[in-house]
């Protein structure tokens, strides 16, 4: 059976896709069955594996099981790794699921023939408040949150716990952190006091995740070694940690 | 064959370098890492996972289960040291044993070959430098016991890549069209058992043989009894090296079975003669007994502690001590037996003797040169009807023994149709035969292992209630005696119903119009 992680903000440019990606090539590596579903219609997950970004029959006949989601899934070249790609027609995918029954339970039925093929399902995120977020949060298991360490980070975090109650877990960690920057180091500290469910590893502002974009490849590939993808494999670590002490789907 | 359609032999004495430029003369190509890899390979005594299409590899800390076919990952666990031997039910719970249990249940897996592999691995690449087909390189060799290489030819592996088929077609077409490449017929797995001189599939313990229904009945025996001491012989050294518990099972089975032969064919052979190695045989079957009986006790606990109430379960530990210090003082009792020149004889003695069968002098030997479709016939009719006389006879008062012995008769029932009818009668009587005489042993034998059961726990008392917490572990085993006890007479209720099918005027005249 599958864990569902979503990879999910409100805010746009927090680090959402580099997440995604980087985890779920972890995963992979790590020998689990791994599958992302790119949701956002930029398809920037898409872009970086060198897939089209195209389904076949677009997101409403996918969300309303006309098209099934295992005959749209294509190989990345990272063993174990697969991707559904995004579509340029998912912009439309809150008008789609609004005429559903029960929509905010339909991405959970999208995937539930997955399952039993994947070990680990990822779900990259638009950044909004929707109909999709809201069956994103049905689907999952455990909501991935990057958070930039500044102002208003914290109310950002309150609320989207609140969204959430009584729903997946919800794992936040700092993305896109300047440890010289004092106001990071600042707003880090007092996060990090105040909400014990933020995880320990932060990733780095690093050259090599904004290389991620012109290199279409991971940070382990593009950097091994480096500070980003230490990050992401202490991050995966700890995911995998909270997990375990969590539920399954 | 569609199960290696993607594996290409490489030309003679091509290095993988050369290969790897050849290929990208004719394809789009990214070249990637070349390594090698050192795999250890295993599979059960009787090749289990082979015949479920799976394989099993040690890797650099890794025990991974694949898919033969399409190479596709099953389940993987970390393991720090390759094993000497490995019992999926003693895994922990988790993806590996989920995979692997069901396939190979009580077999152990055993090391199979150890392959060191020279491995480049390469991308077919579209327009957007993704990968649509992967190429692996690879030269095998297998690593023998003294250490020495035996190498296997060099293979261009083609990894299908989700979603991209027609392009792996392509590569497909280029590789045997462009280049001239043929697919290899057998796995390198295959290809490396082969090299290692071993047997493809692993040995089993299955009779199948080829029997003509007017053959001589006494080379019908011998060829039947041959392939049984095949068996025997083939599971002696696992039996005594403790390997898993099946070496000991299939062994027994195979003796069993051949005296059934010598008992039910007794005029094929040699009277004089054929009292001694009875005499061999049934020494065998003994010395072998006890330690069987324990190894299903040990191996059923389990199933045992689910009957009695939860809260009682943990108290039946000093049991299973007691039955695995049993268990370990039976087995080497009988492995010094199944070392001893007496065991050695018994067997070889045997062999020259079933080998010789067909060349002795035919006096005394009144059926040897009836066709084994006649006398095997005879035989088959007459064990039913003494079977139905024997179950006509008992009564809710008849004491266990009375079912006790028409489960022997059933045994020789079955092996008669299994060994000797099977494959000279058809089918469409046999099975079902089989299956409705299967039933009816389910429950005979229920009810005698409740009853030895029982007896068992029995005379394991005194040495119980001696440990720390026997006390409270008596009590426990006072109720599981008690729900072996109700087992007991459930079977006894479910016998007069599977008797009834088994004695049915249906299939009494379907034996007399077969086997007549």
């Amino acid at each position: 059976m599958s864990r569902v992680l979503a990879t999910y903000n409100i805010k746009g440019g927090v680090g959402k896709t580099s997440a995604a990606v980087n985890l779920s090539y972890l995963a992979a590596r790590g020998g689990a069955r791994t599958l992302l579903w790119d949701l956002d219609p930029q398809g920037a997950s898409t872009y970086l594996f060198r897939i089209r970004p195209k389904v076949r029959g677009g997101g409403r006949r996918l969300v309303r099981l006309k098209t099934r989601a295992d005959d749209l899934i294509k190989g990345t070249d990272y063993l174990g790794l697969d991707l559904l790609p995004a579509d340029f027609s998912y912009r439309h995918m809150d008008l789609a699921l609004d005429g559903t029954k029960r929509p905010t339970a339909r991405l959970a039925r999208v995937l539930k023939p997955l399952y039993r093929h994947y070990d680990y399902i990822f779900l990259d995120c638009p950044p909004s408040i929707s109909l999709v977020s809201e069956s994103v949060f049905e689907a999952a298991d455990a909501l991935l949150v990057p958070i930039i360490p500044a102002t208003l980070s914290s109310r950002t975090f309150a609320q989207l716990e609140e969204l959430v109650a009584g729903g997946p877990q919800v794992l936040a960690f700092f993305s896109m952190v300047e440890v010289r920057k004092s106001l990071h180091r600042e707003v880090m500290a007092e996060l990090r006091a105040r909400h014990v469910t933020m995880l320990g590893a932060a990733i780095p502002a690093a050259d090599e995740v904004e290389r991620m974009g012109v290199d279409r490849s991971v940070v382990a590939e593009i950097a091994p070694g480096g500070r980003a993808a230490l990050a992401y494999e202490a991050l995966w670590w700890d995911v995998k940690r909270r997990l375990d002490l969590g539920g399954r789907r | 064959m569609a199960s290696h359609a993607h594996d290409y032999l490489l030309p003679a004495r091509v290095t993988l370098e050369e290969a790897g430029e050849l290929l990208s003369e004719h394809l789009d190509l990214r070249q990637g890492a070349v390594s090698s890899a050192e795999r250890r390979f295993y599979d059960t005594f009787d090749g289990l996972l082979r015949a479920a299409g799976l394989a099993a590899a040690y890797e650099r800390g890794r025990l991974s289960v694949t898919d033969s076919s399409s190479g596709e990952l099953r389940a993987a666990a970390e393991l720090a040291e390759p094993p000497e031997r490995l019992l999926a039910y003693e895994l922990p719970h988790g993806p590996l044993r989920g995979v692997l249990e069901p396939v190979v249940e009580l077999r152990a897996l055993l090391p199979l070959v150890h392959l060191a592999t020279d491995v480049r691995e390469l991308g077919v690449v579209d327009a957007a430098d993704k990968i649509v087909v992967r190429i692996v390189l690879e030269r095998p060799a297998v690593i023998i016991a003294s250490g020495r290489r035996i190498g296997l030819a060099a293979r261009a592996r083609l990894g299908p890549v989700r979603g991209y088929e027609d392009e792996l077609l392509d590569v497909r077409g280029t590789l045997e069209a462009g280049l001239g490449l043929v697919e290899a017929e057998r796995t390198v797995l295959d290809e490396a058992v082969l090299a290692a001189g071993e047997q493809l599939g692993g040995v089993s313990s299955k009779i199948d043989l080829r029997l003509r229904a007017d053959q001589r009945a006494d080379a019908a025996a011998a060829a039947v009894l041959g392939r049984l001491l095949e068996v025997i012989e083939a599971n002696l050294p696992g039996t005594i090296a403790d390997v898993d518990s099946e070496f000991l099972h299939d062994f027994r089975v195979a003796v069993r079975r051949s005296r059934a032969v010598q008992r039910e064919l007794k005029g094929v052979f040699p009277p004089a003669q054929l009292a001694s190695h009875r005499g061999e045989l049934r020494w065998l079957q003994q010395v072998t007994g006890p330690s069987r009986d324990l190894d299903v006790y040990v191996l059923d606990f389990d199933a045992f502690r689910l009957t009695v109430p939860e809260r009682f379960q943990a108290d039946l530990d000093p049991l299973l001590s007691v039955l695995r210090g049993r268990r370990l003082a039976a087995r080497r009792a009988m492995v010094r037996e199944l070392r001893s020149d007496r065991a050695r004889e018994a067997i070889s003695g045997w062999g020259s003797f079933i080998e010789r069968l067909e060349s002795l002098p035919e006096e005394g030997r009144v059926d040897a040169a009836r066709p084994i479709g006649e006398l095997a016939g005879e035989r088959i009719v007459k064990v039913y009807r003494r079977m139905l006389r024997m179950g006509r006879a008992i009564d809710a008062s008849s004491p266990p023994e009375a079912y006790h012995e028409l489960r022997k008769k059933g045994k020789e029932l079955r092996y008669l149709l299994e060994l000797l009818a099977a494959p000279v009668f058809p089918g469409e009587v046999v099975k079902p035969m089989v299956r409705s005489l299967k039933s009816l042993q389910d429950v005979l034998g229920r009810h005698q292992d409740r009853e030895v059961q029982v007896a068992t726990l029995r005379s394991l008392a005194g040495e119980v209630s001696a440990l720390p917490a026997g006390a409270v572990a008596l009590m426990a085993m006072g109720v599981l005696v008690d729900w072996l006890l109700q087992d007991e007479r459930a079977a006894r209720d479910e016998f007069a119903a599977v008797f009834t099918e088994f004695a049915s005027p249906e299939q009494r005249s379907l034996v007399k119009d077969t086997f007549r």
